[in-house]
């Protein structure tokens, strides 16, 4: 019994179900041995039962003539057939086990007549995280028959000294901002630890994460992490560094490298939220990032660590043109002038993000983003402003014209 | 000058019109625009269980005009009353509850309903077993199976545990094999249900099983279309029980097997009647009108 309510509290939307429920669940789940090479599931067969995975891996496939796509890799603590018991879609993948597994299936009648409507908020959860996944996987099998970008991604670091200045805020955003212009192309990986927050800010429901996959071995390693990407609807995707504050000490530079070398062959941009602390693991991070985006708010205290932060990155060899200051006005009458942050940083002002009133705050609440959803917003002129920065220093036809001109000068200089 | 109806007729009439009007009253409440529900099961005018079922049949399962009719029925107390009703001994009122608790798909029915597949009247299991089978999940798979276990192989009980049983719950059975009685009605339920999943543990049936066994899972495989079970349904044509031959012949005839068509001509020629018959037919099923003249011999 144990066993079974440990594999139901690994799903993230039963964390807040009453004991006596979960208990309720448990006892009508029943355990099946599945020998390695089996089907579980058969792509385009209707389906009434979700299946918690106890014990193994299993591998996900989506056939899409000529050729089969992996879409994901599940194991111990994941569950899967919930497209097709909860939103009445046929099986939108075939799921084999990749090792002997056990898993615990319970039946749509089943968790209709335990959860009832006094949890019906619930299964509304469940049938999010199905749709959220359905989209991610119809996502990848596109991106897998279009075939992979050919150049590797920018790595864009947000890093905010202090708490409160709004750095998971601007990444968010620039996530959104960017994918408007390469939708399914941008990445926003959270590292802000010990709490990421970003895909909850974004109205997704992570229910697995970068920690997570650092036990994966080598040759599935791909598939399980691009299998944890979240989705959005308006085209951004997430990657949550850690579920629980625990899990963060799990996330090694090893882990990082690892992750990124993988994530930029698939990507157009990598925006990775750093969140407040330097770390190993953000260090290592600072190695890999193309470009640096410091948001600093208007205040004496976070405009000391900014000032500290610039010393720190310049001293670790972080070029000058490569460092994005974004002042952030989290009110309507700043303490400090903006010539006065100027003169404390040493540094002028990239991108000047103007008071937004309460709109970040409901953003998070109703889980928008807002530089998808509110064009007059001042996060949207902000973040779109530091997207065309972006775009000017990695941009492809950019990159391009700046590579033709240095090879015009070599010439030139012949 | 006044017409007078000949006797019956106005009783019919209005049996009718009240029959309509209770559809309409329960079709609202689906719908949303109404939530009164006066049924009253003790009705003998006309059959009010048919009349709930006719509209609650195609509504899909947890969809909100089920929701609504299940509601309206607690709240009327009708549902407390049928469930009551199973307790009854007139196998016709028993008949009408199955018909009901079935067609609203009521789960927390299922304890209730489970012990009526032992009912001595074979129309009041077969409506206990019909009704299970609506409702589904594993609870209704289990009574279906232990029915099976007491009853043996019965149509009406194969039928029910295919429409009821969850997923992977046949392919289970099948698998264990620590009930073999059980496992003739499992790979029959596992052909009707037609999922991929189960071929795996119908091949291994085919395989090591008994001649009966073994037969059944040649027949579920050509009906659930199995193309990979091909090369062990062929293999089948030479079994030595000729069960097993017929049914390999018959479900390599479903499954459009083109490329077997010198297997199946070769059992024109087989000892049995029944096979030859079997491979005649799937030979007219391939579609191949090419009759050699060896066969037609040995059709005449």
């Amino acid at each position: 019994m144990l066993a079974r309510m440990w594999a139901l509290q690994q799903a993230a939307v039963f964390f807040t179900l009453p004991e006596g429920v979960l208990r309720a669940l448990a006892r009508r789940l029943r355990r099946v041995r599945i020998a390695a090479g089996e089907m579980i599931v058969n792509q385009g067969e209707p389906g009434d039962s979700l299946f918690f995975i106890e014990r193994g891996r299993c591998r996900v496939v989506v056939e899409k003539p000529p050729g089969l796509v992996t879409v994901a890799v599940l194991s111990e603590g994941d569950y899967l057939g919930d497209g097709a018991c909860l939103l009445n879609r046929p099986q939108q993948a075939s799921v084999y086990a990749q090792s002997e597994c056990i898993v615990l299936t319970l039946d749509r009648q089943s968790l209709h007549a335990v959860l009832g409507s006094r949890h019906a908020s619930v299964i509304e959860e469940l049938r999010k995280v199905a749709d959220q996944r359905f989209r991610a996987f119809a996502d990848t099998t596109l991106q897998a028959t279009w075939g992979t970008l050919l150049h590797e991604a920018t790595v864009v670091g947000v890093y905010s000294p202090k708490g409160g200045s709004g750095g998971t805020c601007i990444a968010l955003n620039l996530v959104g901002s960017l994918s408007r212009r390469y939708p399914g192309q941008v990445l926003l990986l959270d590292l802000d630890f010990p709490y990421s927050h970003s895909a909850l800010l974004a109205g997704l429901l992570p229910t697995t994460c970068l920690a997570r996959v650092g036990g994966v071995p080598p040759e599935s390693f791909e598939e399980v992490l691009l299998s944890t990407v979240l989705y959005h609807a308006g085209g951004p995707m997430i990657l949550p560094g850690a579920l629980k504050p625990e899990e963060a000490d799990e996330v090694t530079p090893e882990l990082i490298n690892r992750a990124i070398s993988v994530l930029r062959k698939t990507f157009r941009y990598i925006v990775v939220d750093l969140g407040i602390t330097i770390t190993d693991s953000t260090l290592a991070l600072f190695d890999l990032t193309q470009h640096i985006v410091l948001v600093a708010a208007p205040e004496l205290s976070a405009l000391k660590s900014a000032a500290d932060a610039i010393d720190i990155l310049l001293q670790l060899g972080t070029p000058d043109d490569r460092l994005a200051v974004v002042l952030n006005n989290r009110t309507p009458k700043p303490a400090v002038s903006r010539p006065a942050v100027e003169r404390k940083l040493k540094r002028r002002v990239d991108i000047e993000v103007g008071f937004d009133e309460m709109r970040p705050e409901q953003a998070a609440v109703d889980g928008t983003i807002l530089s998808l959803t509110n064009p007059k917003s001042e996060i949207t002129k902000g973040t779109d402003s530091l997207t065309t920065l972006l775009e000017a220093w990695h941009g492809r036809s950019s990159a391009a014209a700046r590579t033709g001109a240095r090879s015009r000068s070599v010439n030139g200089a012949r | 000058m006044a017409v007078e109806a000949p006797p019956g007729r106005m009783e019919q009439a209005r049996a009718g019109m009240r029959r309509a009007a209770l559809k309409r009253q329960v079709e609202a409440v689906a719908a949303g625009s109404g939530d009164r529900l006066p049924i009253d099961l003790e009705d003998g005018a006309f059959d009010v269980a048919t009349v709930v079922a006719e509209v609650a049949w195609p509504l899909q399962p947890q969809s909100a005009s089920l929701t609504r009719l299940v509601v309206a029925l607690h709240r009327s107390g009708v549902a407390d009353a049928v469930v009551a009703g199973l307790a009854e001994d007139d196998p016709l009122q028993l008949e009408r509850c199955c018909r009901i608790l079935g067609a609203l798909r009521l789960e927390p029915a299922v304890p209730w309903l489970a012990p009526l597949l032992r009912s001595e009247h074979v129309a009041v299991s077969d409506r206990a077993a019909r009704a299970l089978g609506r409702i589904g999940g594993i609870r209704s798979a289990e009574a279906l199976l232990a029915a099976t276990r007491r009853a043996g192989t019965r149509r009406t009980l194969v039928v029910a545990l295919a429409r009821a049983a969850p997923d992977l719950f046949i392919e289970t059975v099948l698998s264990s094999r620590r009930r073999p009685g059980l496992l003739g009605a499992a790979a029959l339920a596992a052909g009707l249900r037609r999922r991929h999943t189960a071929v795996g543990p119908l091949l291994a049936l085919l395989d090591s099983g008994t001649r009966r066994h073994r037969a059944i899972s040649c027949r579920a495989l050509g009906w659930m279309r199995a193309g990979t079970a091909i090369p062990a349904l062929t293999s089948a044509l030479s079994d030595p029980d000729w069960r097993v031959r017929m049914a390999a012949a018959k479900a390599l005839g479903e499954l459009h097997a083109q490329a077997q068509f010198k297997e199946l001509d070769l059992l024109l020629t087989d000892r049995d009647p029944r096979v030859r018959k079997a491979a005649k037919q799937s030979l007219l099923r391939l579609g191949n009108v090419m009759l050699s003249r060896d066969w037609r011999w040995a059709w005449r």
